[in-house]
């Protein structure tokens, strides 16, 4: 078989598997959550309500596609598919086992940070062509808290960089070999800790969802929305988080690395980042919102700072130690 | 005809259509969108260099940083504010003079220039390469080039401030 046609073939096995596995993961968010406040949770479609995601994606297939009279229409109806391609076309470059995996690039996390830095250009695509004020103003605030937390999130991710010498992300799980980074006296727990909220903030969740808010901006960018466009601006954002989250347990937690034989890797990794997912969805539910200027005070004038010190830190270390880099 | 040179040709159209859409758009929204594609675009023809990291630089910088902080721009000035603003594009016709200047000038240089009818492959590791040569052979500047965004960054802030 030709090179290219069993790239075309994997790739296309991963997009579904991706799609699928993330409609999946709503269950899982919307039972972990039913189960923090005391509720049972979808439990009716299927047993234990496993058939709820599929019931959802039919019934937002189905419904009626609106879109608003005076809307930008090309941008409009561009916004979903601008969102959801790079969030999906990060997954190329994540190694789930050795040998597994599309592409491990080796710019593998450079790649994976600039595109999805592109995401930024779909959510304002939404904001703005849905000419709604409740659109635009989410659309604001996500620009405005990306600029701010991007830096942070960037320098928590090269940690794992500057300790292993490395931008491929295959590569950094083979430097953790002797230890997890986030078992790194100080440098990786902070890091780490770093990584979570920055991450958090870039995932828009609460407490960092001012520019969803529902209760003073009805949904956000995404108010205009309903369908099937809807439904990809959905999958988009939750595979974005899962896509963070695997990165997450990459960088810190050892990605692959188990006991057991080597094929367990790909579980390992999985359950791992499920680990990360449900950390978060827990600070998710147990904090509220807050206010931008506290937002922006938290990433300018503490998250920065740390990681910025922490980087340096991890820097004079592998100097010290004289391992890690290149040389 | 190869890959890479379909590749190429296939960039350069969508690259001279967007930045032609960016300067003739008369919606200045419109505008910022086909200037990611181009700045994207851009990206792509690193990535046909084989300078893998330029491409990522690209993507993060400009395409996501640069469109963004535009974008943030535009729409303080145009929505919230309420003042639409529309492209003109005045001055046309002394731009597009000055833009076949430059053009003429560069294939000018390139004509002198002997190049390679083949492009050599890129040797060894490009971004370990890139980060040594910033630290020792270019270090005075990019020191310089700090100085310079500091310079900047301090400017902004003095014209940023409120008079209390």
């Amino acid at each position: 078989m030709a090179p290219a046609v069993r790239d075309l073939i994997a790739a296309f096995v991963l997009l579904n598997g991706v799609i699928g596995a993330v409609t999946y993961v709503t269950l899982l968010e919307r039972k972990f959550t039913a189960r923090m406040q005391s509720r049972i949770g979808p439990y009716r479609v299927g047993p234990h309500g496993l058939l709820q995601p599929i019931a959802d994606a039919l019934k937002l297939m189905m419904k009626e596609d609106v879109v608003p009279a005076m809307s930008d229409r090309w941008v409009y109806n561009l916004a979903p598919l601008a969102f959801l391609l790079p969030c999906v076309l990060v997954f190329g470059t994540i190694p789930f086992a050795p040998g597994l995996g599309l592409a491990d690039l080796n710019i593998g996390l450079l790649f994976f940070l600039a595109v999805s830095a592109l995401e930024i250009v779909g959510l304002f695509m939404g904001g703005w062509g849905s000419n709604n004020k409740y659109a635009l103003l989410s659309a604001m605030r996500a620009v405005n808290q990306i600029i701010s937390y991007d830096l942070p999130f960037i320098f928590a991710a090269l940690i794992p960089v500057v300790l292993s010498g490395t931008l491929r992300l295959g590569g950094i799980v083979e430097a953790q070999q002797g230890g997890w980074y986030v078992a790194y006296p100080v440098i990786g727990q902070l890091g780490f800790l770093a990584y979570l909220v920055a991450m958090l903030a870039a995932e828009n969740r609460v407490p960092f969802d001012i520019l969803e808010a529902e209760s003073e901006l009805v949904a956000g960018f995404r108010v205009e929305y309903s369908g099937m466009k809807f439904a990809l601006i959905q999958l988009a954002e939750y595979a974005h988080v899962i896509a963070t989250s695997y990165l997450g347990a990459l960088l810190f937690l050892g990605g692959w690395l188990g006991p057991g034989p080597g094929w367990l890797g790909a579980v390992w990794f999985t359950l791992k980042a499920l680990a990360v997912f449900l950390l978060v969805t827990w600070v998710r539910w147990s904090f509220v919102r807050i206010r931008v200027d506290q937002i922006l005070a938290i990433s300018w004038k503490l998250l920065l700072p740390v990681t910025l010190m922490l980087l340096l830190a991890a820097a004079f270390v592998v100097a010290y130690q004289g391992g890690g880099g290149v040389a | 005809m190869t890959l890479e040179a379909a590749g190429f040709w296939g960039l350069a159209a969508v690259l001279l259509a967007s930045s032609l859409a960016v300067v003739l758009t008369r919606n200045l929204f419109h505008s910022v969108l086909y200037l990611a594609v181009a700045l994207v675009a851009t990206g792509g023809v690193f990535l046909l260099l084989d300078a893998a990291f330029l491409f990522g630089v690209q993507l993060l910088l400009y395409a996501g940083g640069v469109v963004t902080i535009v974008v943030f721009a535009i729409m303080l000035t145009e929505r919230l504010v309420g003042e639409r603003i529309r492209q003109t594009s005045r001055s046309l016709v002394p731009g597009a003079l000055l833009a076949v200047a430059v053009l003429g000038s560069v294939c000018v240089f390139l004509r002198r220039a002997s190049l390679p009818v083949k492009r050599p492959p890129l040797a060894g590791a490009l971004t370990a390469a890139l980060g040594e040569a910033l630290v020792t052979r270019y270090v005075m500047a990019f020191e310089l080039l700090a100085v310079l965004f500091v310079a900047a960054l301090l400017g902004a802030l003095y014209f940023a401030r409120t008079d209390d």
